[in-house]
């Protein structure tokens, strides 16, 4: 395995722990909120969870993946790893400062912004002199490519810009989601080649996948174009562009030799997917958008977005890429934890739709359903744990010299 | 007695006899005789002078057991003469005694532990030591009395000192790899780091009086009992996997957080919990480091520069620089950190340090400026607050044209995306505050920011009563207030509209108890707990104003919209039929509880 993989291992999963440990933290706080130590209040550690999951768990793996893919040394690997743990460290005393843009998911402002582009423009230095197996063009096209993120992130984090919203419901449009989906689906699709997975099948099946994908585009290009709400047929269909997805993306990957050692994760992944689409396209439809919105239920739908597909993407990436994630045990564990606290969440929030004053009539319930969350965090922040040690225990690579 | 739990029982006597008498009760002894400071700062002179000279004196003649003995024995003798001892002579030589005592006999225990046991024996017995001496018995004790026990302890570890190997002058423990000059450097800057850190907290704790009381006093006590020795305890567990740099980093990450605390009063109940826990990780590691690696001959040699450097010197200059800043600076937090990660990850990651560097600095640099605050309104401020604690993660600002009516007219699309940054939030632990100023008077805000579950039963919001200690929280309500406008009609004109349907639900006098009584009184007459707090005194409903009032609607009218222009708020979660029961209840009192016909 490139020690640069394991480098950017050690760090997602640190920062899975970090982001797991402060989530259970926040669950603790809603059911004792006595606990707030002064100005770190909990509005202000609800950023750190999120972008250390987001920014440390979720994208790290994939820079491993990109330190795999472009032959990156173990040095200038810990450099770039170590300017992008130090944006986030930055980042989360900034957020527990109150340096708050206000934005989700792109709460950078100032100095934390400054730190988070000035470590992507490490990690594409790393890159650029990494000893990448791919032709030229195509490692110059993914340097490019890779280039324009600094700047992306420097507008998408700008206050001034914000998406298209849905004016009945204040969430995003049909369009919106389908253009975020298929950008992960175009990720995903992108992975097994670029990790040297050979073909198994014929490229007939690739080529109606790749197709397919070519309509969602123009899907969205077209309603994105339209806007509109929930209540109109084009966002809806928008969505229900979705499904095929469902079964599109493990075709892609079927068509795969993949490694042993990553089968257990993939299904997990697909489940979840699976999972994830049918009830995000349900969950989008009039009255029931209209009844989780604003929720318990949306955050279940957040940690079955994070907690169980992203998760099990990440680890899947990292089996791949050759992490030792330790036993199998643990892997069952917080699969089951993740899908209990989906579950109750979603139970709560299905509750609370059907009046607003549901959390505040119902303390049992409340407390009962906050309670087993926060018992599902402990497992998870064991689990993660867990996987942080077994990380740094040398691994056999499963698929060795392809990845 | 197993040999291991001897020397675990040795380690937690000398860490009692340090922490307990050396570091305390002479202090206190000294002042009590009415030594000034410049004397007392001449007297901890004295004592660490010795206690560099003994430390070397017994690395180049050897660390052996009747040595250590001797040292012990000699502490004890400090302590008991201690009480007797002025702020003058007598008070130098007892420091001096003192200073050779724990000198002498840290180096040797360090030296020999490694042939007695390992890292985790001694780290249940630093654990130990530190957790004996936050008993409130004797952590509250007097300074004579503590003075005894230090004797005591110091007795207690000469008689624990494992027998057996006197004639062995240089034990040969474990050993895990060669230490070359360059790590012990490396190793004594780290632990020098640290023990600057530990010194600055515990000065800036101990002469805080709310900061002591709040980390130190009562139940406290047991509590850091409890941190100390799990901490010490777990150090150990894991410096015996073979590793160190990993525990001294922790201890520096929760040291640092532990020290930054302490500087402001809203943070300083964290230090009470961290700064036990730090402290008793890294002088595990201290204790545990000479012993680590290398020959077994050098051993001494090690413990004599890392108790003389890091121990003498490092407590010296953090209890200094507490003395002169009255606060931990960040700027040495910072520096400490990253001179202890280039020292424990070393020369060769320099790409790394270099990286950290160059983001540590851009991010430090484009930190630089004012926020041009002064020149906002209150309301332009309000908003910066709302950002900065994090409501939006609680509460949205959008009102949905299905959603209930209590929160206001929906909202106008184009007015919320002209907001920068837009603040529709997406999940509502709490109610929408698009309209909130509407339904809640700029007083019922700040008594409800002040004690949230007082006003809403079972409310799983914080208090924020720390924006109230500055302008913070006067500019967020100035905020929240400032669109009522919009739907102050809207709401006026609902209301005139409004009927509970159904019947009622639920004993009246249990949601009057639950909802109303805290301003209302429990009898209804306006004395509720809460009642001064007001502008004007909430309304006695037993003799008015809905003394004359036959419709029950007209009071739940009241209590489901609240009434414009005063302090009362409306309770918009309750259902029409709980309404409906409350405002029966209401109507009730006038006749002493009984329901009207």
């Amino acid at each position: 395995m490139n020690g640069g993989v394991r480098s950017a291992a050690r760090h997602a999963l640190g920062w899975l722990v970090v982001a797991n440990a402060v989530g259970l933290w926040l669950s603790l706080l809603l059911l004792f909120p006595k606990w707030q130590v002064g100005e770190w209040t909990y509005g202000r550690w609800v950023p750190v969870h999120l972008n250390g999951q987001l920014y440390g768990w979720t994208a790290l793996p994939m820079v491993a993946w990109l330190f795999g893919v472009y032959g990156v040394s173990r040095r200038w690997a810990d450099a770039a790893l170590g300017a992008w743990s130090a944006a986030l460290a930055v980042g989360g005393l900034s957020w527990l400062n109150g340096g708050s843009s206000g934005k989700i998911f792109l709460d950078w402002k100032g100095g934390a912004l400054a730190g988070l582009l000035v470590a992507m423009g490490i990690l594409w230095v790393a890159l650029w002199r990494g000893e990448c197996r791919w032709r030229p063009v195509l490692r110059w096209g993914g340097l490019v490519g890779l280039a324009m993120i600094p700047v992306m992130m420097a507008v998408a984090a700008s206050p001034e810009l914000y998406p298209p919203i849905d004016s009945t419901t204040g969430g995003p449009t049909g369009s919106s989601l389908l253009g975020s989906t298929l950008f992960v689906v175009g990720l995903m699709m992108l992975l097994p080649a670029s990790v040297g997975l050979r073909l198994a099948t014929d490229g007939r099946t690739g080529r109606i996948v790749l197709g397919y994908f070519g309509l969602s585009w123009a899907v969205f290009g077209v309603t994105e174009f339209l806007g509109g709400t929930h209540w109109d047929f084009w966002q809806e269909g928008a969505m229900v562009m979705l499904v095929p997805w469902v079964v599109g993306l493990p075709i892609w990957w079927r068509r795969y030799e993949w490694p042993e050692g990553t089968q257990w994760w993939r299904q997990a992944m697909f489940g979840w997917w699976a999972l994830l689409v049918l009830s995000g396209v349900t969950a989008y439809f009039p009255d029931v958008l209209d009844r989780l919105k604003f929720t318990q239920g949306l955050v279940a739908h957040s940690h079955l977005a994070m907690a169980g597909f992203t998760t099990s993407f990440c680890a899947c990436l990292l089996r791949l890429l050759g992490v030792n994630l330790g036993s199998r045990f643990s892997a069952w564990l917080w699969q089951g934890a993740a899908w209990v606290m989906v579950g109750v969440l979603m139970g709560m929030g299905w509750a609370e739709g059907g009046g607003v004053a549901w959390m505040a009539e119902n303390p049992g319930w409340r407390i009962a359903g906050w309670g087993i969350r926060s018992g599902c965090g402990v497992v998870m922040l064991a689990v993660s744990l867990h996987w942080w040690l077994a990380a740094g225990v040398s691994g056999e690579s499963k698929c060795g010299a392809k990845a | 007695m197993k040999i291991q739990a001897r020397a675990a029982g040795a380690v937690a006597a000398v860490y009692g006899f340090f922490l307990i008498f050396a570091q305390f009760a002479f202090v206190e002894l000294l002042r009590g005789h009415g030594a000034g400071p410049a004397a007392e700062k001449w007297a901890l002179g004295a004592m660490a002078v010795a206690g560099i000279a003994a430390g070397f004196g017994v690395a180049k003649r050897g660390a052996t057991v009747v040595g250590l003995r001797l040292a012990l024995v000699l502490a004890a003798c400090a302590a008991v003469l201690a009480p007797w001892a002025s702020g003058g002579v007598s008070g130098m030589g007892v420091a001096v005694l003192t200073g050779l005592a724990v000198g002498g006999g840290t180096v040797s225990l360090a030296a020999l532990l490694p042939g007695w046991c390992g890292a985790r024996w001694i780290g249940w017995g630093t654990g130990l030591g530190y957790a004996i001496c936050n008993v409130p018995w004797v952590f509250s004790a007097s300074p004579e009395m503590q003075a005894w026990i230090g004797a005591g302890f110091a007795l207690l570890g000469s008689w624990l000192v494992p027998s057996g190997l006197e004639e062995q002058r240089v034990p040969s423990g474990p050993s895990h790899g060669e230490v070359g000059v360059g790590g012990a450097v490396v190793a004594v800057g780290v632990f020098l780091a640290l023990v600057w850190l530990d010194s600055a907290a515990f000065f800036i704790i101990q002469h805080e009086r709310d900061l002591k009381e709040g980390t130190w006093g009562g139940a406290m006590l047991w509590r850091n009992a409890g941190l100390h020795l799990l901490a010490g305890g777990l150090a150990g567990e894991w410096l015996a996997r073979r590793v160190w740099k990993e525990p001294v980093a922790v201890a520096w990450g929760v040291l640092a957080i532990a020290a930054l605390a302490v500087n402001h009063p809203s943070t300083r109940g964290l230090a009470g919990w961290m700064y036990p826990v730090g402290v008793s990780i890294y002088s595990a590691a201290l204790v545990t480091w000479p012993g680590w690696a290398g020959r077994s001959s050098t051993v001494v040699w090690r413990a004599a520069w890392v108790f003389a450097v890091a121990g003498w010197f490092g407590s010296a200059n953090g209890i200094g620089m507490a003395q002169a800043l009255q606060r931990v600076p960040w700027e040495f937090v910072a520096i400490s950190g990253a001179g202890l990660a280039l020292a424990l990850t070393g020369w060769r990651a320099w790409r790394q340090w270099l990286a950290v560097g160059g983001v540590l600095g851009i991010a430090c640099w484009r930190s630089q400026g004012g926020t041009g605050a002064s020149r906002e309104t209150a309301e332009e401020r309000g908003r910066q607050v709302y950002l900065a604690e994090g409501c939006i993660a609680c509460h949205s600002r959008f009102v949905r044209p299905e959603d209930p009516e209590g929160w206001g007219p929906p909202s106008n699309v184009d007015k919320v995306l002209h907001e920068r940054p837009v603040t529709i939030g997406n999940r509502r632990q709490g109610p929408d505050l698009t309209h909130v100023g509407a339904r809640r008077s700029a007083a019922w805000l700040k008594e409800h920011f002040l004690a949230p579950q007082k006003w809403v039963v079972g409310s799983p919001m914080p208090s924020y009563a720390h924006l109230f200690e500055d302008d913070r929280g006067a500019d967020l309500i100035a905020w929240l207030m400032s669109d009522q406008e919009d739907a102050r009609e809207w709401r006026g004109v609902r209301s005139l509209e409004w009927r509970p349907e159904g019947e009622p639900e639920g004993e009246g006098s249990r949601l009057f108890a639950a909802h109303c009584a805290v301003c209302h009184g429990p009898e209804g007459r306006g004395d509720g707990e809460f009642a001064k707090r007001w502008v004007r005194q909430p309304a006695n409903l037993v003799e008015g104003p809905f003394v004359w009032t036959v419709d029950a609607s007209t009071v739940a009218r009241a209590i489901h919209w609240g009434l414009p222009g005063t302090d009362m708020p409306g309770h918009e979660l309750l259902s029409d039929g709980e309404t409906l029961a409350l405002a029966k209840w209401v109507l009730a009192l006038r006749t002493g509880g009984k329901p009207e016909e």
